[in-house]
């Protein structure tokens, strides 16, 4: 059965009193608690949908610096448990990056509040980096502070298809050995298409047109969309982990499979890719011994 | 709390010797003045010796030894820390990375760097410089810091605002649990970004040096920004300039660094290193921003007129790389300025959301004058991270009682105002108090259920930032003879 907390008190309670069950659906847990646009802070409870978020922050011309596909079927509690982003990662970063406090209720009842609503804090140890990719195996998180950035003033997608992966690789590397800075460094192969890079950049309006052009100097074609990504990661959540100097090498060991990888962080998103594995097992254990010593949250 | 306060010093020391060998053991009385405090001096108490490991097997066969004479161990850098989180409170071995200082790698393909966790932290982007890369936290101790350090309080610095702290920027390292084993935490030299599991890598990152010993450690690396623009707005007062704070970031522009200093640090700091400070602005605003040439050319333009717009006097711009060098140069060594204006003074690390700092500053006045001390202000102020510096003369009576007052009471403010008590120095030995204020006791519950994970036993660096914790018998001492 899945929890259905009407509030976060209630969560408190029925915590403690439950066997296993398969998940807590916090819809109605999803208020905006403040966004201050002076302080380039918000905090959300963790039902709300990414969706609705970024739309309130957009009001101010903000953000919260992580593009995942389908952020309308997405919640802040999900995007936290499972550590979710997108394209934008490369230049972006993750959301355990954005992410200053959280409020988690433990298997136990006990709301906990960690890190706070200030950009820069050190007071404690950094529960909020644990909770983060947790899947709130360890507590459920129920509200959390993350710090913002301003919309870009401009923002360009470009691509250019491949006939091989060496020539991809010579691309990439020109990139990288350049003065461009791409938020977005992605290499896709999918439904039969070609090979394709592509690149993003986004700030100023005047950086943003001097890197597009000396892209196209590269050959990329303006005006490419984003959309490979969700459509492949609809069905493809698996994913291989190398450094980013290994990511030609480890694609030529896909053979014809089709994958939609981050280049720039080494990440490859593709079917056949095995869990990336788990050092510490010793450590991995206790922690979820210590934090959920009754083994009422899943996993 | 069942620990061995008392070992068997010979025999420890002669076990000591036997792992690292005699010039790596330190434990005469005279020899162990440097270690009995950090750069906050307000508690001492010397540990039982120090050890100065060269390797990782060397730093888990001690700790071993510790585990098995059940005795306390606490990690050290550098000791340039403003909390007292190396303090030996109660005695215990002291392990001192000074030694294990090597750069082990720069990949530049990879954008990382693999060193050892005594390296100090300039060093890093001394060595990647020639790859045009540089590794981001830049806390003002940098050029003596070690990156291990860096990763017990989570160091930020004034390039913080826009790259974010140590935790963003460390991938993966090396550490020594107290009990003796060798873990690999996160990201590994050669490995993907992204590791599998619970995160402990950023669960320990903060920990002050309460989960075990860091030995190796793998940072990220940025390029370094083809372009600067760094600025000098000089303001008539704090309150101006931060309302130009308030107004960069309205404007969307997130600078690569956003620091403040008031009227008494600009005049310490014009007599100490001469740069060209006015020495009657009320403020003085570093606006530094990096990036592409022409994105920074347009932003240049906005910042001036944001500071225009409140009244700044002048906007000077550093004409070269020197001139922004020397300006950093001063800003970093700020609080070696201070001892111009006061023998004595104590440095606090108060974050408040970015728009209470003119609040902040305004409450930090009033507090000068309750106390009848001076309280110079050097800060982050992009990240509401203020540091008044409160002055005092130990010499002169009640002075020091009166100092630690007036930081309580601007920390209490800091709380009640949304804020932080420590934004990059830690809580170490000195703020403990303030942790029943800022969080609940749950809260606080939790932090220790974490602690368990690494340390059950509490025996990596003891008697530190939970409520409750043993105090120095000296510091009751000294506060009692000056206070």
């Amino acid at each position: 059965m899945t929890l259905k907390p009407n509030s976060i008190a209630e969560l408190e309670e029925l915590l403690p009193q439950s066997q296993r069950f398969d998940g807590v659906s916090l819809e109605a847990v999803a208020e905006l608690i403040e966004h201050v646009p002076e302080d380039m802070t918000a905090i959300a409870q963790a039902g709300m949908t990414l969706a609705d978020f970024q739309s309130r922050l957009a009001k101010a011309g903000q953000w919260l610096p992580v593009d995942l596909p389908h952020p309308q079927a997405v919640t802040i509690g999900e995007l936290l448990a499972c550590n979710l982003n997108g394209p934008r990662r490369f230049g972006c970063g993750t959301i355990r990056d954005w992410v200053i406090g959280m409020a988690v209720v433990l298997p136990d009842g006990r709301l906990i509040r960690n890190g706070g609503k200030v950009v820069k804090n050190v007071a404690g140890f950094d529960l909020c980096r644990l909770f983060v990719g947790a899947k709130n195996e360890l507590g459920i998180i129920v509200e959390a502070a993350f710090k913002l950035l301003p919309m870009p003033e401009a923002e360009a997608h470009l691509a250019k298809r491949c006939e091989s992966l060496g020539q991809a690789e010579e691309l990439l590397e020109k990139i990288w050995a350049s003065d461009l800075q791409p938020t977005v460094l992605d290499m896709h192969r999918i439904d039969g298409d070609p090979l394709t890079l592509v690149v993003g950049f986004a700030g100023p309006s005047a950086d943003v047109e001097a890197q597009s052009g000396a892209a196209n100097a590269l050959g990329f074609a303006d005006d490419a969309s984003l959309d490979y990504d969700a459509g492949f990661r609809q069905a493809t959540l698996n994913f291989t982990s190398v450094a980013p100097g290994n990511l030609i090498s480890t694609l030529q060991k896909l053979g014809d499979e089709a994958f939609v990888a981050r280049a720039g962080n080494g990440v490859i998103y593709h079917s056949s890719a095995k869990p990336v594995a788990t050092p510490s097992p010793v450590l991995q254990k206790r922690v979820k011994e210590i934090f959920d010593s009754k083994g009422v949250l899943s996993g | 709390m069942g620990m061995n306060c008392k070992p068997d010093k010979r025999q420890l020391t002669r076990r000591l010797i036997e792992i690292v060998g005699k010039d790596a053991v330190l434990a005469d009385e005279r020899e162990l003045v440097v270690y009995e405090c950090d750069a906050y001096t307000l508690q001492r108490n010397p540990p039982t010796a120090v050890v100065l490991p060269r390797s990782t097997q060397e730093v888990a066969a001690v700790v071993r030894l510790c585990a098995e004479m059940d005795v306390p161990i606490i990690p050290r850098g550098a000791g340039t820390g403003l909390s007292g989180a190396v303090l030996a409170v109660d005695g215990g071995v002291m392990i001192a990375l000074t030694r294990m200082n090597r750069v082990l790698n720069i990949d530049p393909r990879n954008r990382r760097a693999l060193v050892e966790a005594g390296c100090v932290n300039a060093w890093i982007t001394r060595d990647a410089a020639q790859h045009g890369l540089f590794y981001a936290p830049d806390p003002s101790s940098q050029t003596a810091c070690t990156i291990g350090g860096n990763i017990a309080t989570n160091s930020g610095g004034p390039h913080t605002l826009k790259n974010g702290v140590t935790t963003n920027h460390v991938l993966g390292y090396e550490m020594v649990l107290p009990d003796g084993t060798i873990e690999w935490l996160g990201a590994e030299p050669d490995g993907g970004e992204e590791v599998g599991g619970y995160d402990l890598r950023g669960a320990a990152i903060g920990s002050e040096g309460m989960f075990g010993v860091v030995t190796t450690v793998l940072v990220r690396l940025m390029k370094t920004p083809p372009a600067f623009k760094t600025f000098l707005g000089v303001f008539e007062s704090v309150d101006e300039a931060s309302q130009a704070v308030s107004g960069i970031i309205a404007a969307g522009i997130v600078p690569a660094a956003l620091e403040m200093m008031d009227q008494l640090i600009t005049q310490a700091l014009e007599e100490a290193y001469h740069f060209g400070f006015p020495l009657d602005a009320g403020a003085v605003l570093i606006v530094e921003l990096d990036g592409l040439a022409k994105g920074i050319e347009q932003q240049a333009k906005r910042v001036e007129e944001i500071c225009r717009r409140n009244n700044a006097r002048e906007v000077r711009l550093a004409k070269d790389a020197a001139e922004r060098a020397a300006l950093w140069k001063c800003r970093k060594q700020a609080f070696g300025a201070i001892g111009r204006l006061s023998p004595n003074y104590v440095t606090q690390d108060g974050v408040v959301p970015r728009s209470k700092l003119p609040e902040i500053m305004r409450f930090i006045r009033t507090v000068s004058d309750k106390y009848e001390l001076r309280i110079p202000n050097v800060f982050h102020a992009g990240d509401g991270n203020i540091h008044p510096l409160i002055l005092y003369d130990e010499r002169k009576p009640g002075q020091v009682k009166r100092a630690l007052q007036a930081g309580h009471d601007i920390l209490g403010k800091c709380i009640e105002l949304g804020g932080s008590v420590t934004g990059e120095h830690g809580i170490g030995a000195e703020k403990i108090d303030f942790m029943a204020k800022q969080f609940s006791k749950d809260d606080l519950d939790a932090m220790q259920q974490l602690r368990r994970v690494f340390d059950p036993k509490k025996r990596c660096n003891p008697h530190k930032m939970f409520p409750g914790a043993k105090r120095c018998a000296e510091f009751a001492q000294r506060a009692q003879i000056t206070a």
